[in-house]
């Protein structure tokens, strides 16, 4: 027997005797890769839990019974007015004065001052709508469901506590007591919030919604769409069907993939500088946005579509060259409809990356305060991570729900549009 | 440690169709596929690959010190029975083995055996030789300080040397031990996968086609090393070329479509072949 | 918006060239078009692109250069007053005149001399649109019937198409070599304007960090400091934190799903984890803000510890989840690179599984890993939303996880954000911030996705 090694006799002896000591350890090595993916999972599941715990109030808001009576005196029009005076007419004054009429006991200011706030500025414009479509109505009592502050909102779902002291909650003793007779009269009620999905951005909480951010969002995105898909097809069909393969694509291709990995706000110094100093285009507009979220996605969407085009068999390319099709009617009529599932799943997947996008978005100043909808491309508006940003920073209570909940509609939006591409790539998954 | 002469179990009577339900084998083994003192003994192997019948019922022994050649058309099941002999084929997923192979009195087939022992004892090369991504010194260490076989340095080192001695291999690397396996020229390389395993100081050696991938010069290495390697461990080796069987092996078996069909005596097989099968292959009409 | 009309006006035109073209070809072919080089829809796509092309070009110029030529004939007619003005005023009169032009509210009241420019503006800009439309028409019909009477049976009008075809595909190619281009001169020009009045040395190692300078020299406070280590280490910080937190849990659960998982298992895990990776960062910038950096402050009250409500912890750990699927999904691709040869030759040498994957598998793929961990603190690195929501704007220089710290990208957010002068050394220092940022990052990508391309090369 050799020297140095042990006789075969020992050998299988020592094998054996570590032999528990080793499984122990290959037993401990599994269990932390378990550990890490129960991890992983766990916090998935923690970060959804948590959201949709802090969200799922916001779908619903409370509302107020008022019976407002429209007292053309209080609202300061004539018996004949014409709609500019109507427009302009003091409606919270009518609000007020119902409040009064449902609590006459309240005399002291403050206190007035307090119950007005019972129920949402909102209202007012609630009551102008009504009164402008119908000027009938004024001299009559007009019986309506107006959406109360967020404050009550906040107290009959339970975020704000009643057991804290008086100097430790927004509403007072009175203001409770107020709101209890109210629901016990039946004059409370909590509807599904539609206001958090017909309006704009509101200062608030009860009257903000997502409505112009998602129209934001949708125009940044269709400016993206229309301009990456075209730009990032075009430059994948050169760089793997025509580029000589030398240096100077080699250097396209690292630059390609380096984008990829740049991060997301340089791209908005980008955006910044080029697009809103020297073109001088609108501050704010979709227009931009989608133009620099384009050059973000860029890579995203090249890569892909490379490696579609690439998975496309030579056997297809060589067919269609040899009757004597071009090489560009080889491309356009062969192999790109082949590739078309490919590039279309990472185009979706890039997309997707886009909708969630905040920060190069704040450079070019679509973080503005933007009540109303935007109508085009180079109106100011916001975007929904955009406004997820700036809900998530207001101190009030009815925002963080609200927030939430519009993380809850992104994300729907970001599931929806990836479990697109898996089905697409599913379906069209083809072996050649 | 088990006594090794005491506990085999008889190994004159295996009926291929008594012990497993199995798909009866079309053929009936030509030869002495049973040893009277096998180191191994395997009965009734049927190998499957999910659906896939890869090995139906197959017996055959594998004496002590001696150098077995397994030959056969590409995808008979000579590698798959190969990789049945240290349980290589756990790894595969979907692949399932029936049957008994006894070594020492136990059956290594039984899912109760440690497969770590196991392969210490019955070491095993492979087709393309695959040195890890270290240092020499540190491919041929792997095994001994995995199991634990050494306390201090300096006995590693002199394993280290032994086997690469051993492997035949130390005077080329002796100067460079610390340069990456995957350096070395493909001969050395699979040189170096023999040395690794006879670090671990087995008793049985598979070899997997251990020249396929190599140059004749390099073959020709391998193939005295083989011969060396003989004295001191039983050698099972697959291999696709006839005359490396018949340079390197006392006994032969030859293998078709998952079946035994004939071993015997390397000289034998080559020269008398008793079943047509064997013959066409020997003579070339397929393969 | 004028352009686009145009451009309709100009697509709809390109429409009846390529009608026209076809037509003619079917002429020139006498009904039988095997007498044609290429089949009539090209003589069409070929027509119509001489009429779109050189219009298109046109209109770009036209579009870049109108306002620019216009502002300057309006200056000059401006009066002497508000010409001698100094150039930041002369700026401020200007975006009057064009907010009076767009109907925007102007500033204060509209001076009787702004509103004379502003209606000189607007003839100028109306001449101009209708000298546009003429140019443009003309140019269209002229090229238009020029290429059309060219048209005959052995033009090459495929191959005319497919060349210019070939040259668009080359001009969206390059869009990313000028986008990297785009990036660069958009920070260095303006880091450069800083570097003028903050020394470069200053900046990089200046250890305090004070953006705010008065507009008047006379306010306290005046000289603002930008000195930028304080928020190389509280990125460093962060990025590290989250490192401690990604790449283990990462790596291992990689490990886990490559070597161990069964398939279904995989199949099922592994589109959860890329769910985490493809949530947005805004919405784990409000977890951690909202969730996590309370809970690490009671928990801390709880211990005795003194933790900041912003502190570095809370925005590194959840940046360290952000990045565990980002770390996962490279792992196991490289992990699975290697090549099944290694594990059995350490499998048949008797390793145990984890032998096998530790000793073998592992340092197998270490390039690979190393490359993937490098994009991903690249990403940490370059991580906004996260930061910006839960990280502090206090640029302290410390090493406690536990105290507020600040970052590059939220300097750069906050700087850039809300109401500033352009041209303010604390805008500019934005851009600085922005370059340094820019060339860190680049530098890790180059060198890790060179590092994992060498890797796939290997194994081959």
């Amino acid at each position: 027997m050799s020297a140095g090694l042990p006789r075969k006799k020992d050998t299988i002896e020592i094998v054996r005797r570590g032999l528990k000591k080793r499984h122990a350890a290959a037993r401990r090595f599994k269990f932390t890769g378990v550990a890490a993916v129960g991890m992983s999972l766990f916090f998935l599941s923690l970060l959804f839990v948590s959201i949709f715990s802090k969200g799922y109030s916001a779908f619903r808001q409370t509302y107020v019974h008022l019976d407002v009576s429209i007292d053309p005196e209080i609202l300061g029009v004539g018996a004949h007015p014409d709609m500019n005076a109507l427009a302009n007419g003091d409606y919270g004054g009518l609000r007020k004065a119902a409040l009064r009429t449902m609590f006459p006991e309240v005399k002291k200011r403050r206190e007035k001052r307090a119950l007005y706030q019972l129920v949402s500025s909102g209202a007012d414009y609630q009551l102008r709508d009504a009164v402008m479509a119908d000027p009938a109505l004024i001299g009559t009592t007009l019986s309506l469901w107006v959406p109360a502050d967020d404050d009550v909102d906040m107290l009959i779902k339970g975020h704000i506590r009643r057991e804290l002291p008086e100097d430790d909650r927004r509403l007072k003793d009175y203001q409770i007591a107020w709101i209890d007779r109210l629901v016990a009269a039946g004059r409370i009620e909590n509807r599904f919030n539609t206001i958090l999905f017909t309006a704009g951005d509101s200062r608030d909480p009860e009257q903000a919604g997502i409505l112009g951010a998602l129209v934001g969002s949708l125009f940044t995105m269709l400016v993206t769409l229309s301009l990456s898909f075209p730009i990032g097809i075009a430059a994948a069909i050169y760089l793997e069907e025509f580029a000589p393969r030398n240096r100077w694509s080699d250097f396209i291709e690292v630059n390609i993939n380096n984008l990829a990995a740049v991060p997301s706000i340089v791209f908005g110094l980008l955006g910044l500088v080029i697009f809103l100093t020297y073109f001088d285009l609108p501050r704010s507009a979709p227009l931009v946005g989608g133009l620099v979220l384009t050059l973000m996605t860029l890579p995203t969407i090249i890569i892909a579509s490379r490696a579609a085009l690439a998975s496309v068999p030579p056997s297809i390319r060589e067919a269609a060259l040899g009757i004597g099709a071009s090489p560009m009617q080889t491309l356009l009529f062969h192999v790109l409809p082949l590739a078309l599932p490919g590039v279309l799943t990472g185009t979706i997947i890039g997309m997707a990356r886009a909708l969630g996008e905040t920060a190069p978005l704040l450079m070019i100043g679509m973080v503005a305060f933007i009540v109303d909808i935007p109508t085009g491309i180079f109106d100011p508006s916001t975007v929904l991570p955009v406004q997820i940003y700036l809900w998530a920073d207001s101190p009030e209570r009815g925002f963080v729900e609200r927030t939430s909940a519009a993380i809850m509609v992104l994300l729907i939006f970001l599931i929806v549009m990836n479990a697109l591409a898996v089905i697409l790539r599913k379906s069209f998954e083809r072996r050649w | 440690m088990m006594s090794l002469d005491s506990l085999l179990p008889e190994t004159g009577s295996i009926d291929n169709k008594t012990d497993h339900k199995t798909v009866a084998p079309s053929f009936k083994t030509v030869g002495e596929f049973k040893l009277k003192d096998p180191r191994i003994s395997c009965q009734n192997i049927v190998v499957r690959y999910g659906e896939k019948l890869a090995i139906n019922g197959l017996s055959l022994d594998i004496g002590r010190n001696e150098v077995l050649a397994m030959i056969g058309p590409s995808g008979c099941g000579k590698s798959t029975f190969l990789r049945c002999i240290n349980r290589m084929n756990d790894t595969i997923e979907g692949c399932r083995v029936t049957g008994k192979i006894m070594m020492d009195g136990q059956d290594i087939n039984s899912p109760e055996i440690d497969t770590v022992p196991l392969r210490a004892q019955v070491g095993m090369v492979f087709q393309k030789p695959n040195p890890f991504p270290k240092s020499i010194r540190e491919n041929v260490a792997f095994g001994p300080k995995i199991h634990g076989f050494v306390e201090t340095k300096a006995e590693l080192e002199e394993i280290v040397e032994n086997s690469l001695k051993r492997a035949g291999l130390w005077k080329e690397v002796k100067d460079r031990l610390d340069q990456p396996g995957t350096s070395l020229s493909g001969g050395q390389q699979q040189r170096l996968c023999i040395a690794r395993t006879i670090a671990v100081n087995p008793e049985v050696i598979l070899m997997d086609e251990p020249c396929s991938a190599l140059d004749p010069i390099a073959t020709a290495i391998i193939e005295e090393l083989i011969y060396e390697l003989k004295k001191d461990y039983t050698i099972c080796i697959v291999t696709h070329s006839m005359q490396q069987a018949s340079r390197v092996s006392q006994r032969t078996a030859y293998f078709h479509l998952g079946e035994l069909i004939e071993v015997g005596d390397t000289k034998q097989i080559f020269m008398n072949p008793k079943n047509r099968l064997t013959e066409d292959y020997i003579t070339g009409r397929f393969g | 918006m004028y352009t686009l009309e145009l451009i309709a006006g100009l697509l709809l035109l390109c429409a009846i060239a390529y009608h026209l073209g076809r037509r003619r070809a079917f002429s020139v072919a006498q009904g039988n078009i095997r007498h044609l080089h290429s089949l009539p829809a090209y003589y069409g796509l070929y027509v119509a692109m001489w009429c779109g092309l050189p219009a298109l070009f046109v209109l770009f110029l036209w579009t870049v250069f109108e306002s620019n030529v216009i502002t300057q004939l309006v200056l000059a007619d401006l009066p002497q007053k508000l010409r001698s003005l100094e150039a930041d005023r002369l700026e401020l009169v200007i975006s009057d005149i064009q907010n009076f032009v767009s109907g925007n509210t102007v500033s204060g009241e509209v001076d009787a001399s702004i509103k004379a420019a502003g209606l000189h503006y607007q003839r100028l800009q109306f001449t101009s649109h209708a000298a546009l439309a003429v140019v443009i028409l003309s140019l269209v019909i002229g090229v238009g019937f020029f290429s059309l009477s060219r048209i005959n049976a052995k033009q090459r009008a495929r191959n005319a198409v497919e060349r210019a075809l070939t040259g668009g595909l080359i001009a969206c190619a390059s869009i990313a070599f000028l986008t990297t281009i785009g990036i660069l001169m958009s920070v260095l020009f303006e880091s450069m304007r800083f570097f003028k009045v903050v020394p470069v040395t200053d900046f990089l190692f200046g250890l305090k960090w004070s953006p705010q300078m008065s507009i008047r020299a006379d306010q306290v406070g005046s000289s603002g400091a930008f000195g930028a280590a304080p928020l190389f280490v509280g990125t460093i910080l962060i990025s590290l934190i989250a490192m401690l937190v990604a790449v283990p849990i990462g790596l291992k659960s990689a490990i886990f799903l490559s070597e161990y998982a069964s398939p279904r298992f995989r199949a099922i895990t592994k589109p959860l984890l890329e769910i985490l990776a493809g949530i947005p960062t805004v919405v784990y910038g409000f977890f951690a803000a909202l969730t996590v950096a309370p809970f690490i402050r009671n928990q801390g009250s709880l211990l005795g510890l003194e933790v900041a409500s912003e502190s570095a912890l809370a925005a590194g750990l959840v940046m360290g989840v952000m990045i565990i699927p980002f770390v996962s999904s490279l792992s196991d691709d490289v992990i699975r690179a290697v090549p099944q040869a290694l594990r059995d030759g350490a499998f048949g040498l008797g390793a145990t599984k984890a032998e096998t994957i530790k000793r073998v598998v592992i340092p197998a793929a270490l390039p690979g890993i190393v490359g993937g961990v490098l994009l991903a603190i690249s990403r940490a690195i370059g991580e906004t939303m996260i930061v910006v929501m839960a990280a502090g704007l206090s640029a302290n220089l410390s090493f406690n996880p536990l105290d507020a710290v600040t970052t590059v990208t939220v300097q750069i957010v906050t700087l850039l954000t809300g109401d500033q002068e352009f041209d303010s050394p604390k805008t500019l220092a934005a851009f600085a911030l922005g370059l340094v940022l820019f060339i860190f990052t680049l530098a890790l990508n180059v060198i890790a996705l060179y590092v994992v391309r060498k890797y796939r090369e290997q194994y081959e």
